[in-house]
């Protein structure tokens, strides 16, 4: 919302699991649901004066139409521009005036709203999330969505059209999937879309999608779990289910080949990205594929960091991350070329590493630093309430289970080189991927 | 039992913090050493500075100071680039590097049972890096790609301009990175000389926060370090800002231009001003954070950008007092109009009670959720040494923000900013914004990208 969080772009993806079980207590969590379907989870921890509220709820891009792409996160600022008995801009004043902080983001299968407050705060928070899940629509005006909706223009300014590369997740998306498909468009939207959202067409959004049985809420830090459980109960207890929800096919159809595209744009160096297709998060090749990007970059010794940048020097830079995504997985790749050298060039010399892994697999030390690495970003997860809230609102969202957080490195723990290497040779092919070069317009 | 929804719940009575207890010790050498215990995670992390950063880089070698930060990681004792990264990677630790304008830093993060090891391959990057010819031209190429890219980046020219017209060529006048003449001409001599010359412990410290035992730590620093020998330092380049009588627009022509990148200031104050927390607070209320009136205005009143702010740079020297906002092309005149109008207002007293209340709230109540883990505490101790902070400065912020009055805001707004003598530089279509900015009865000067005038 503020510009300060990314909506899940390049995103590191949070990997849970206590990583040296010597130490680390297992979270103790309090998971139930109220009549009305809302999920909570209590975590009770008195290491800070805090308290993290934590809404997840289950919509992003992904349940937006064509024609009407933006919605999720038009909608995520609209959330915060007052409800029946919250002003204007009141939210952030409440929660900043105490000493809180807050924000909100939206990705394609979830949008989330969090503050941190001081944790004798703790109805505050309640009082706002809970006045804003079902009192927002008396609040709503045109006024209103006509000054947020210029807000979210020039947030695609800014980070979309007025950068460089500033398109290529967009591109990517086109390219790799069908119009149809609910992945096809970035979160941000269109610019047509956003000027074309009605009054009607927000109220119905909110009707459909903003209900206690599409969200979790999720409560870390320092609270007597007892008058927490009582506060939930009178903030959100009273508030509405709905009716049943849409239906979105997300079944994604396969490419036939690879499909790419050169895309000429004000850039200094020409830019490799590509998207490779893989089973969801969660999913083991997923989980496989998240250790192998960890091979593949992240470090001076990685295989691509090493190849293009160190030794061939090809390349500035090199990236490949996996997204965590829901309805179909994501491992993405980029390079950018060195001054001199031909785009095709530098692809080539990533297809040669991926090759040597399909051919060769991986070391046995490789394996052992990506799960050093999974581990170490889990542990620094579970540091911060905030981040760890957002953790368990994840497991609970996409996986319907907030205690996975205690099992979720299990499957990264046991995954083997030749896991590593069946990836690598499965899905890291030419049909399996888009590729979108940015190049130099006067090239 | 129902709730009254209409009214805002009260909170229950506040909760203590206090930030975690230092452990210090300073060896023979001048080496300060710091650490702070942290058991929420299995984690460690260590943080070392030295007082030398950009400030200390000559016009004809800017960008040396980073240059020499980023090559630490590039070899150090007996391992080269590849074999350090391999042997964090089995210890599950990640090191990193690098300047600013006031410090260079080196960092490692671990577990806490792999600290030891990891700590003396830390010790290694700080005494014995290799600094290898090979890897600066690497690094070298890389900065000048880097630096190429940047030419297409609005906010980075709006920025460098900006720095560039208040400060010259001197300290605080190129960036950090320094430029691609500079950039381009620095040796490995240059490099190796920077290091010996600025990595010394009389000069730096070291600071450790995490799941460690305080005096264990403590010993192995000392045990790394105490043999590292002092060295005098050659004396610190002082800032040559320009004083402007009026003020004036820049204009930098970018025909793709679908926003304008503004930025609205001029010299602001050093870090170790007496004033440090009335303008903490003046600014937090003019466009420090999201509720301050500029992007208040800007954003969700007019719609005109996705977020306007304000900023002093507290450094050891007087850093710029900036506005910063990118806003679409056909709004740039109302937008410089509405943040000159806000600099104005600050400065006239008209602070309402509530909103200083709200402000000094903010600042006080939000401190604790930035000092959660390891590496918070680490950041705050390092500005603890950077900045000679006292001893009890965090335990006492809450108090010194507390204290301050409408007048406090009010004398430091006339103090230090002056609406009427601001450099104003826009990165924006100059075809469409050219003749609005015309109307504001200021001259405008139109500069290319690398600052020459045109026309």
């Amino acid at each position: 919302m503020r510009g300060t969080r990314d909506e899940g772009r390049g995103m590191r993806v949070p990997r849970p699991c206590p990583c040296d079980t010597n130490r680390a207590p297992m979270l103790q969590l309090d998971t139930y649901t109220l009549p009305n379907g809302l999920r909570v989870v209590l975590n009770e921890d008195h290491s800070a004066p805090l308290v993290a509220v934590n809404l997840w709820y289950h919509v992003g891009s992904k349940n937006e139409r064509p024609g009407r792409t933006g919605f999720a996160h038009l909608f995520e600022h609209m959330l915060f521009s007052g409800s029946e008995h919250v002003g204007n801009n009141e939210h952030f004043r409440y929660v900043q005036s105490v000493g809180g902080v807050l924000n909100g983001t939206t990705f394609f299968d979830r949008t989330n709203y969090f503050e941190t407050l001081p944790s004798n705060y703790l109805a505050l928070g309640l009082w706002l999330e809970s006045d804003r899940m079902g009192y927002f629509l008396p609040a709503l005006t045109q006024e209103k969505l006509d000054i947020q909706r210029e807000v979210v223009k020039e947030e695609r300014r800014q980070r979309y059209d007025n950068v460089p590369y500033g398109t290529a997740f967009e591109r990517l998306l086109n390219l790799g999937y069908d119009p149809d498909y609910s992945y096809h468009w970035p979160t941000i939207g269109s610019m047509e879309d956003l000027g074309a959202a009605s009054l009607d067409d927000i109220r119905e959004f909110f009707a459909t999608w903003y209900r206690p049985d599409n969200a979790t809420l999720t409560l870390i830090g320092d609270f007597v779990p007892k008058e927490a459980r009582a506060l939930v109960e009178q903030y959100f207890g009273p508030l509405p289910s709905g009716g049943p929800f849409p239906q979105f096919n997300l079944e994604r159809r396969p490419l036939n080949g690879e499909r790419r595209e050169v895309f000429p744009s004000p850039v200094q160096l020409p830019r490799v990205y590509r998207l490779y297709h893989f089973p969801k998060m969660g999913h083991p090749d997923w989980i496989a594929a998240d250790l192998l990007s960890s091979v593949l970059s992240g470090d001076k010794a990685s295989r691509l960091e090493k190849a293009l940048v160190l030794e061939q020097q090809i390349a500035t830079d090199v990236a490949a991350y996996v997204l965590p995504t829901e309805a179909t997985g994501i491992f993405m790749m980029q390079a950018t070329a060195n001054e001199g050298v031909a785009i095709e060039d530098v692809e080539k010399a990533i297809d040669a590493e991926i090759a040597r892994i399909a051919g060769e697999g991986v070391t046995a030390d490789e394996l052992t630093r990506a799960k050093n690495r999974a581990e170490v970003e889990y542990a620094h997860q579970i540091e911060n309430y905030d981040s760890r809230a957002d953790l368990i609102g994840m497991m609970s969202t996409y996986f319907n289970d907030p205690s996975l957080v205690h099992t979720w490195l299990d499957p990264y723990r046991a995954a083997t080189g030749d896991d590593l290497q069946r990836v690598a040779r499965q899905y890291l092919v030419a049909e399996n991927r888009v590729t979108s070069l940015f190049v130099p317009e006067s090239v | 039992m129902t709730i009254d929804r209409t009214i805002a719940p009260q909170p229950g009575p506040p909760r203590p913090y206090h930030f975690p207890r230092v452990a210090r010790r300073t060896l023979d050498n001048g080496l300060r050493l710091l650490v702070a215990e942290n058991h929420n995670a299995p984690l460690v992390s260590v943080r070392s500075l030295v007082r030398s950063g950009a400030d200390y880089d000559t016009p004809e070698l800017a960008g040396l100071a980073s240059l020499t930060a980023e090559l630490l990681d590039e070899g150090a004792g007996t391992r080269d680039a590849v074999r350090l990264a391999e042997d964090l990677g089995l210890l599950g630790a990640s090191l990193g590097s690098g300047a600013d304008w006031d410090a260079s830093y080196i960092s490692v993060d671990s577990l806490s049972r792999t600290f030891a090891d990891s700590f003396a391959i830390f010790a290694d990057v700080n005494r014995q890096p290799l600094l290898p010819q090979s890897s600066l031209e690497r690094v070298q190429s890389e900065r000048l790609m880097e630096l190429l890219q940047q030419r297409d980046e609005p906010a980075s020219i709006a920025g460098k301009r900006f720095s560039n017209l208040i400060y010259g060529n001197g300290t605080y006048g190129n960036t950090v990175i320094g430029n691609p003449e500079s950039v381009a001409r620095i040796t490995v001599d240059d490099v190796r000389n920077f290091y010996e010359t600025h990595y010394v412990p009389n000069h730096g410290s070291i600071v450790i926060a995490g799941d460690v035992n305080a005096e264990a730590a403590l010993d192995t620093a000392s045990r790394f370090f105490a043999d590292w020998p002092a060295r005098e330092l050659p004396p610190r380049p002082e800032i040559a800002p320009k004083t402007f009588e009026s003020s004036r627009i820049y204009l930098i022509d970018r025909p793709t231009a679908v926003q304008s990148e503004i930025r609205i200031g001029h010299i602001g104050i050093a870090r170790s001003t007496e004033d440090y927390f009335a303008l903490s607070v003046m600014n937090a209320l003019l466009g420090g954070v999201f509720n301050s009136r500029i992007n208040l205005n800007l954003r969700e009143k007019h719609g005109y950008t996705y977020g306007a702010r304000s900023m002093f740079a507290f450094r050891r020297q007087a850093g710029p007092f900036v506005v910063s906002a990118p806003v679409r092309n056909e709004v740039t005149r109302e937008s410089v109009t509405e943040v000159l109008a806000e600099l104005r207002r600050i400065r006239t007293g008209d602070v309402e009670t509530v909103e200083l209340e709200d402000t000094k709230n903010y600042l006080m109540g939000s401190f604790p959720s930035t000092v959660q883990s390891a590496g918070d505490i680490a950041g705050r101790l390092l500005d603890m040494e950077l900045y000679d902070l006292p001893t009890d400065y965090f335990d006492r912020y809450r108090e010194n923000i507390g204290a301050i009055s409408k007048q406090d805001v009010e004398h430091v707004a006339q103090k230090y900013i002056d609406p009427e003598s601001v450099i104003i530089v826009i990165v924006g279509n100059a075809s469409q914004i050219r003749e609005p900015l015309g109307t504001l009865g200021m001259p405008i000067h139109e500069l290319d990208i690398e600052g020459m005038a045109i026309g």
